[in-house]
């Protein structure tokens, strides 16, 4: 039966390709075809009603005349919409048809480091503040010290704060928008906007954070046009709840050739400084970073590299060197060994200190004369430096005491030994003379 | 018959209407535009027997009838006139357009010639707030086939969403042309904002329903099963479609269970990484290269004949670093159509499809199947 009445509308639709135009015949009678044929009535399907509309109006006489010359029977029309058979042999693509291969995950951001976290974080009396507020901004975003402002020397572990923050927030909440940057990184994306003329777009980027961090912020500095972007992003931000996070070598209204109104904004927040670490800290942080490394360091070689410089950074080269010296030579790490590794590297820098310098840097912090050093007068601000400078050329170049009694216009190795003492004492109770000492001390290795 | 209306009123839905009229119809009537005077207002329609577009507009001193004019010239000369207001008066065989000192007169064909849109609306589906289904629709319509004759995949599946924990149902809007799957949950915002039954309807349909800007708010779908036919309303205006009657291949079974790679980005920058590698693509099938790596997407391509290039996207992974190859004008087409800046790319491996979703929005999805590349 299908068969017949396919070959009957094929006759049909001949009949009717030869009567009307090729326009009608294309575009009404290409996708139609007979559904059924029972007892007379023939149902002719068709895609659309708009078609079958037409085909009911113009062409249903010759339709019916069609059907019946070739079926020789009376018929009456029943149209239906159908859509035409779709092409049943190609496949749905590749999306459905191709086999799969079956294959697990942590966190990062770009530009954080990862190891860079408040759990590795050495904490001691000059950065409690600070790591404590960090801690807490991390876990109240925007909520209480916005903006938190870091400022402290080389080297103290502001970026270390910074980038802990980040990931603290990260880890709690990967969707969290986070943008961390350096103030070079900033000014260039600002001048790249501008190159560009796409500043609708860096806008956007910093705009739509809600975590800006900011790292070395001091090297904006004299630079305009990114000192307004900040500030209009820094309120933007402010205004909607997001928290910003800034770093510099010292503190915001110290920053010279900064807009005033920013540098307001900046201290707006809470500001906190990280001093310079003591001992401990050292001896702590040096704990960290060999576990770092996967070594074992003994607490004495800890607190002898400790000893020798300053700033945290340093503090890890040197470490690296007497662990790379104990791998080579396939030996635990000792006093010994360390002495060895870094004997040379010391050896030099004291060579090029020399006495006068000492005395030299040491009235220059201080603000007084050599000559008033040298010289017999007692005033309490005299005294301390003069004190001062016994200490540090005992301690700094290791001389003899009657030798310092020379060097300072010839005073008595008693004197020498009672002023030495005296620093030594306040600076193992972390009086503000320790600041001192460090600050003079950074000066003498430059 | 005899209308006076504002000539912006006439302009806009004029534009609309040239929609549905035919680009190279074989039947002359296919190319005209039908207008009749009925109840106070000028209804308009167009049609290409495939879809069909109808609208009214409320006019002064009426006088009933119909004719149906030219739609090109008719468009183009209306859209020329700085009148306020146009009279339009058809005599026999002829329209006159009058409008401050333009007097136009189309000859006009029989209005019977005009094909029905439809006989009756049918039964009231679903009524969905139009800004929100128009925006979804963005999401997903793009990805379905041009390719007329492959039927069920030159649709879009409107179907009844799966209950979920939170209780919302909504509909889901799913296309694809077997390259590529786009799906959106669109979600409830009331009582019968969810489709009753699954429906497949041509892009092209619901490419006039993204077009479609009405004072309403609601857009509401129609539909006549006995006459396979979809009505979209909104407002003053309809736009007429059929039901595709094919089977929509099952997209459930190739959506990701698992994911190695989660890589988050920036919207535009991606976009203009992926336009300037898809200038050195062009002559090498389109394929442009995307490089996983802990804190940026690079972006590459090259063409054996002119060069090649490479872009850094910075971006944030978690998982393994991973490679995967696209034919550009996919990614191309997923970024620029959706709205939102932060999405993210989760893949499996280098054979398996990547999917691009939403930072924060876990109704849309976006299955791209990547190009089999050496090296």
């Amino acid at each position: 039966m299908d068969n017949l009445q396919k070959v009957l509308w094929q006759e049909v639709l001949t009949d009717l390709k030869s009567s009307v135009t090729k326009a009608n015949f294309i575009t009404l009678f290409q996708n139609t075809s007979l559904e059924s044929f029972e007892e007379g009535i023939a149902t002719v399907s068709a895609p659309s009603m708009m078609i079958i509309d037409m085909l009911q109006k113009r062409f249903s006489e010759e339709l019916k005349e069609a059907l019946e010359k070739h079926s020789g029977r009376a018929v009456s029309l029943l149209f239906i919409p159908k859509a035409p058979p779709s092409n049943t042999t190609q496949k749905d693509g590749p999306l459905f048809t191709e086999e799969r291969q079956v294959k697990p995950f942590i966190g990062h951001l770009p530009r954080v480091r990862p190891d860079y976290t408040f759990q590795n974080f050495a904490v001691s009396g000059s950065n409690q503040l600070a790591f404590v507020s960090a801690s807490t901004i991390a876990k109240n975003m925007g909520q209480i010290y916005n903006p938190f402002f870091i400022y402290g020397p080389v080297g103290v572990g502001k970026t270390h704060l910074m980038h802990a923050i980040a990931n603290d927030v990260y880890q709690k909440n990967p969707e969290r928008k986070i943008v961390c940057l350096t103030s070079e990184e900033f000014t260039n994306e600002v001048v790249d906007a501008i190159r560009t003329n796409d500043t609708a777009r860096m806008k956007k980027k910093f705009r739509s954070s809600e975590l800006l961090l900011i790292d070395d912020i001091q090297f904006i500095e004299g630079k305009e046009k990114v000192q307004e972007e900040l500030f209009h992003t820094f309120n933007f931000l402010i205004d909607n709840g997001a928290q910003i996070c800034l770093s510099s070598d010292r503190p915001p209204q110290e920053i010279k050739r900064l807009e005033a109104r920013l540098s307001s904004r900046f201290a707006g927040g809470l500001t906190v400084d990280i001093g310079a670490p003591d001992l401990e800290l050292k001896t702590a942080i040096l704990g960290i970073k060999a576990l770092k490394y996967g070594a074992s360091l003994p607490n004495e070689v800890a607190l002898y590299l400790a000893e020798q410089v300053q700033d945290t950074r340093s503090l890890e080269g040197l470490l690296l060197r007497v662990i790379t010296q104990a791998t080579t030579m396939d030996v635990p790490i000792s006093l010994e060994l360390a002495k060895k590794a870094l004997g040379h590297m010391i050896e030099e820098k004291r060579t090029h200190l020399h006495a006068d310098d000492v005395i030299a840097t040491v009235c220059d912090y201080y603000q007084v004369k050599t000559t008033q050093l040298k010289g017999p007068k007692r005033d309490a601000s005299l005294v301390k430096a003069r004190q001062v400078c016994m200490y540090l050329l005992k301690t700094e170049l290791d001389i003899t005491l009657s030798e310092i009694g020379n060097l300072l216009g010839g005073r008595d190795h008693t004197t020498i030994m009672y002023g030495v003492e005296k620093i030594h004492a306040l600076v193992e109770n972390k009086a503000r003379i320790h600041e001192d000492i460090t600050g003079i001390t950074k000066l003498l290795q430059r | 018959m005899k209308a006076t209306l504002r000539t912006e009123d006439l302009q806009k839905k004029l534009t609309l209407l040239q929609h549905g009229v035919s680009q190279r119809a074989q039947l002359p009537i296919l190319l005209n535009i039908y207008l009749e005077v009925t109840g106070g207002k000028l209804l308009l329609r167009s049609t290409d027997l495939e879809i069909g577009i109808e609208t009214t507009i409320i006019v002064t001193d009426p006088e009933e009838g119909a004719v149906t004019v030219p739609a090109k010239p008719f468009s183009e000369l209306v859209s020329a006139l700085s009148g306020e207001v146009i009279t339009l008066d058809s005599k026999e065989g002829s329209i006159q357009v009058l409008s401050k000192k333009t007097k136009s007169v189309f000859q006009t064909t029989v209005k019977d010639e005009f094909p029905r849109l439809y006989l009756e609306k049918g039964e009231k589906v679903a009524i969905i707030p139009i800004e929100r289904f128009q925006k979804d629709l963005g999401y997903v319509v793009f990805a379905a086939s041009t390719d007329t004759t492959r039927v069920n995949l030159s649709g879009v599946l409107l179907k009844p969403g799966e209950a979920t924990a939170t209780g919302k149902q909504g509909t889901l809007l799913v296309a694809t042309d077997g390259y590529r799957l786009s799906l959106k949950h669109t979600s409830d915002s009331g009582p019968s904002s969810q489709i009753e039954t699954s429906l497949l309807i041509p892009a092209r349909v619901l490419r006039e329903v993204l077009a479609l800007r009405e004072g309403t708010e609601d857009i509401s779908i129609f539909v006549a099963k006995e006459q396979n036919q979809v009505i979209f309303s909104l407002g003053e205006t309809l736009v007429v479609g059929r039901v595709i009657d094919a089977s929509f291949p099952s997209y459930e079974k190739i959506l990701p269970t698992d994911v190695a790679s989660t890589i988050f980005f920036d919207k535009e920058e991606m976009l203009k990484a992926v336009r300037m590698c898809s200038i050195f693509a062009r002559d090498a099938a389109n394929i442009i290269k995307f490089s996983l790596r802990k804190d940026k997407i690079i972006v590459s391509s090259q063409a054996a004949s002119l060069g090649e290039n490479t872009v850094e996207v910075e971006a944030s992974l978690q998982g393994e670093e991973n490679e995967i190859a696209f034919n550009a004008r996919y990614v191309l087409d997923i970024l620029g159509n959706i709205q939102d800046d932060d999405i993210y790319l989760e893949m499996t491996g280098p054979l398996n499809p990547g999917v691009f979703k939403i930072k924060g929005d876990d109704s849309f999805l976006h299955l791209i199947m990547p190009i089999r590349v050496q090296g």
